[in-house]
């Protein structure tokens, strides 16, 4: 400390680094919200939020087994995908038709037998879950040809599902706008290894044109 | 400046990267935790959809399980040929009771391969993927399916090969509730064709086809 008492020793003044406040505080200012904005927009992306999803499962059913090195057929047990707007979880009599004989004193199978046993249902956990104000019909996509892989992914194999695309609204309407590239004849739709012998768009817009296939982007398509 | 001002700006600098580095984690990762849904929109709704749960209930489903006797919109309500393959005096049928024509048969192919083919194989010959693992598997329960293409299935009458669709047999659980009676036909039908094809000879190719054959 000084030691004379004069006027201007004891005066506070900024030190000349303190100019750069100004600045700062406008970078500040501007840069914050814009921080903000972008680890929202990042952050709450359905990509970050959705994609990847893989709950664990009452029972550890691997679709890599069963439709990948069993070849089952999506519709074995999905078997409403084609008739109704809703791809059902099979009963428990679905996995009995091969369980009552196969692997029947499996530990992991315990559940199920439980289930068949005293009719209370398996609490499976949805993994594709559309926001309730979006009414999604999977006839209308499956019977036009869109196949299970565009929006499941390589469910076949997968051990443990997971969600692989965002199932977002623009998601959707990418597609609606421009369905030519995942279009495929229907009899294909399940197989998840399909690919197309020629250009994907040229047979696309060919399949447009035969099956008349138009889908709209009114909001009342999806929203009621 | 002093020192600390900057080092703090530094830390500052770095720390503000830090929620974007584990945002980036978490975009490649799977997680099994419940999605964290920032925005609601009425995303969730107070309402039943298909296979949803109601606690109200003590299996929790939403959805309720018909009641004995009930019968489902579209059932074909007949005793007859149709839907249960035997004709009046209870024996099978041994004609279709449904015209069987080009249609028929894609749509029984389509469907054979879906429901009967991971046992029976795609020929029917009784070598499907899932017949042969339980056969590797050697548990001493699976009975492995005949194969359509001896003479044993090959003089069935077709009512009894829907019949056998319907209410299964040894191994084979009843797929009545699974398909319906128009496509369990349209599966004898492709049955049917099956044995054709495995049994055919050279004359069975037209004429103008067997120049093809190797």
């Amino acid at each position: 400390m000084p030691t004379n008492n004069s006027e201007t020793s004891r005066r506070f003044v900024f030190p000349k680094w303190s100019n750069l406040l100004r600045p700062a505080l406008a970078v500040l200012m501007i840069g914050g919200p814009l921080y903000l904005t972008a680890l929202a927009w990042y952050g709450g992306s359905p990509k970050t939020l959705d994609i990847g999803y893989a709950p664990v499962q009452p029972v550890p059913y691997s679709h890599a087994l069963h439709a990948g090195k069993l070849g089952l057929d999506c519709r074995y047990c999905h078997s409403s995908v084609e008739s109704a707007a809703f791809a059902a979880v099979p009963p428990t009599q679905t996995c009995m038709n091969c369980h009552a004989k196969v692997r029947a004193n499996s530990e992991k199978l315990a559940l199920v037998r439980e289930s068949y046993a005293t009719g209370m249902p398996i609490p499976w956990v949805k993994v594709h879950d559309l926001p309730d104000y979006v009414y999604f019909n999977h006839s209308a996509h499956v019977r036009r040809g869109v196949g299970c892989v565009e929006c499941h992914g390589r469910v076949d194999r997968m051990e443990v599902v997971s969600q692989v695309e965002t199932l977002s609204m623009a998601w959707c309407l990418d597609c609606h706008r421009n369905p030519t590239p995942r279009l495929r004849p229907p009899e294909f739709v399940t197989q998840m290894d399909w690919t197309p012998g020629e250009d994907p768009a040229a047979l696309g817009q060919r399949l447009r044109q035969e099956r008349n296939i138009n889908p709209s982007t009114d909001c009342y398509t999806c929203h009621r | 400046m002093p020192r600390w001002i900057v080092y703090a700006l530094v830390i500052l600098a770095v720390a503000s990267l830090l929620p974007f580095a584990f945002i980036a984690r978490a975009r490649g990762a799977k997680a099994d935790r419940t999605r964290l849904r920032p925005i609601q929109n009425m995303g969730t709704q107070q309402k039943y959809l298909p296979q949803s749960e109601n606690p109200l209930f003590a299996d929790s489903r939403a959805m309720r399980p018909a009641v004995e006797g009930a019968v489902r919109r579209g059932t074909v309500i007949d005793d007859g040929a149709f839907a249960r393959g035997r004709a009046a005096d209870g024996q099978f049928v041994a004609e279709f009771p449904v015209a069987v024509n080009r249609a028929l048969l894609l749509r029984g192919q389509e469907r054979y391969n879906i429901y009967c083919s991971p046992c029976h194989g795609l020929t029917g010959a009784g070598d499907g993927l899932v017949s042969r693992r339980a056969d590797a598997l050697q548990e001493g329960t699976w009975v492995p399916p005949l194969t359509f293409h001896g003479d044993q299935v090959r003089g069935r009458p077709v009512g009894h090969i829907f019949n056998t669709i319907t209410h299964g047999i040894r191994n084979m659980p009843a797929y009545g509730s699974q398909i319906d009676p128009d496509e369990r036909w349209a599966i004898v039908a492709y049955v049917r064709a099956l044995q054709r094809s495995q049994s055919a000879t050279v004359t069975d190719v037209p004429p103008d086809l067997r120049a093809g054959l190797r």
